[in-house]
């Protein structure tokens, strides 16, 4: 039994992003402000109140700066909600697209009506807690790790030394979306960029330069999910899911060395276009998770949007919302910033954005069907350890 | 409020009953890893159980501390307070080398110019003295 177009999003709430906190003293909201915040948007959205999830799915982000394992709980109870389902999504930027598959099969199972998925975060002020991988503690942090730069660096290279990709390549999936932030209100980086900026932009991790880089920033998202019927009846245009997939701790090759410029998500790819009975072609638009340029890059290469290593593809295509592939249509995470492990649900919730007709200056004429993507974590000798996708609909037939 | 400027400590690898053997033969020069008796393939970063075939009967074998550079970064700018023990050393290449032997090791290249190192360069093990307990194994050029 498919969740195949069962459920669908029925509100959406996005508070703006922030860098506060940088400095010592500076006044700034926290965690539990920016979830309030964000959930009292999507309610208000969906026409609903906090009584309505009451007895519902409650799907609690796990954030990297506010680590404790009873996260569920201190959500329901910040919120004031009394849950009858609580969700723990913890597997990093991955986390609020594997939490819609989640909660779309126990909607669909019949658990709850509905499913709050909220996040947030505030990545200058709250400590790390150290909550690092044993493996990155014990066998990276002693060598020198400068964050995610280096992990992606050595990725980065290795595909740049198999493929010849060229900084024009990714160049122009960098400055399409900038060019798509200055169309976006709510975006944070919005100032035009060139594609010689960004091939002289300097180099933080070499190869990884300082504009392949997303952003680090405080900011709360959520998003609400119910059953196709009850969605019927709800005052916002529905947004369907049609297909999910997920694929952690993914190998290609033998588990010590896999091809490093692989990635999970062409099997999690697979699996949601196969269960929404789609192709890559049939894509309007690809809201793709991007803590890095390359990654981006690889993700369009491993869902079958071209060839892998196909230079000529990533440096003549049209990636703008008028063009043949659109993808970051709101400036992407890089350009909107990045709430810690909250951030990727950026992608849900432009995707809802454009399938509601909502995008204004950056709209996808006609856009029917599009993806996004979620990726997490940054195992020891691997690219990301935890990646989904969902494809979304606003028709369900 | 100004905080005291203090030279960080360079952070170290937590001993555990699991690691202990890798550490303990690092620190007399030997680059060891867990090979599962069942199927005969290694496991890296240390486990319970064998990560192709799940063996539980695991021993520690010596390599030959030979490998080739699969891919590499050059560190030329701090990011995240917590590598700030490593400002000094920049620039520095981390590396993952591909051990002779198979598996991936995450380490740093020494011994060349950081401009000198690229992938497919054959390196071997040095072991790098940096508390009385640790010994890093890190990689410089093969002669
Ligand atoms: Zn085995």
């Amino acid at each position: 039994m498919s969740i195949r177009g069962s459920t669908a999003i029925i509100g959406i709430g996005e508070t703006p992003v922030d860098r506060l906190g940088r400095r010592p003293g500076e006044r700034r909201r926290t965690i539990p402000e920016y979830l309030t915040w964000a959930a009292r948007l999507a309610m208000e959205d969906a026409g609903l109140t906090r009584k309505d999830f009451d007895g519902q799915g409650l799907a609690a982000i796990y954030t990297t700066n506010y680590l404790q394992p009873f996260w569920p709980e201190e959500t329901a109870s910040i919120l004031g909600i009394t849950p009858a389902l609580s969700m723990a999504n913890a597997n990093g930027g991955a986390a609020t697209v594997s939490a819609l598959g989640q909660a779309a099969a126990a909607i669909q199972a019949g658990l709850v009506e509905r499913v709050l998925c909220v996040a947030a975060s505030c990545t200058f002020v709250e400590n790390h807690n150290g909550a690092e991988p044993r493996d990155v503690r014990d066998f990276e942090v002693p060598y020198g790790l400068m964050g995610a730069n280096s992990g992606i660096a050595l990725v980065m290279r290795r595909h740049m030394h198999e493929y010849g990709t060229t900084l024009d390549a990714l160049g122009n999936i960098a400055v399409t979306a900038r060019y798509h932030a200055s169309l976006n209100p709510n975006a944070y980086l919005k100032k035009p960029m060139t594609l010689e900026d960004y091939k002289t932009s300097r180099l933080v991790a070499d190869p990884v330069r300082l504009l392949d880089c997303v952003m680090p920033a405080n900011g709360g998202k959520a998003f609400i999910l119910t059953s196709a019927e009850r969605a019927a009846d709800m005052p916002r245009k529905p947004v369907y899911l049609m297909g999910f997939g997920e694929q952690d701790n993914p190998s290609y090759g033998p588990r010590t060395h896999s091809d490093a410029t692989i990635m999970g998500i062409r099997d999690a790819g697979a699996r949601a276009f196969a269960m929404a009975g789609v192709t890559a072609d049939d894509m309007d638009f690809a809201q793709l998770y991007d803590d890095y340029v390359v990654i981006e890059m690889m993700q369009m290469e491993d869902l079958g949007f071209c060839e892998k290593g196909d230079t000529k593809y990533f440096e003549s295509t049209d990636f703008s919302f008028k063009g043949t592939l659109p993808i970051q249509t709101g400036g992407g995470m890089i350009n909107c910033g990045q709430p810690s492990t909250c951030g990727g649900m950026i992608h849900i919730l432009e995707s809802v954005t454009q399938l509601r007709g909502d995008g204004d200056d950056r709209q996808v004429a006609g856009a029917r069907t599009g993806l996004c993507t979620g990726l997490g974590g940054l195992p020891y000798g691997k690219n990301l350890g935890s990646t989904a996708v969902a494809i979304l609909s606003n028709d369900n037939g | 409020m100004a905080e005291a400027r203090t030279e960080p400590r360079r952070p170290l690898p937590e001993i555990t009953e699991l690691t202990a053997p890798f550490w303990q033969a690092a620190k007399e020069g030997r680059l060891v890893m867990q090979r599962c008796r069942a199927c005969g393939e290694l496991t890296w970063c240390p486990r319970p159980s064998c990560v192709e075939c799940g063996g539980e009967d695991l021993e520690w074998d010596q390599l030959s501390g030979r490998g080739t550079v699969y891919t590499f970064t050059v560190i030329r700018q701090l990011a995240g307070r917590g590598a700030r023990a490593f400002e000094k050393d920049i620039p520095y290449v981390i590396a993952w080398v591909d051990l002779e032997e198979g598996p991936r090791f995450y380490t740093n290249i020494v011994g060349c110019p950081v401009d000198d190192v690229e992938i497919g360069m054959k390196v071997e093990v040095v072991f790098d003295p940096v508390s009385d307990d640790i010994s890093l194994p890190k990689f410089k050029p093969r002669s």
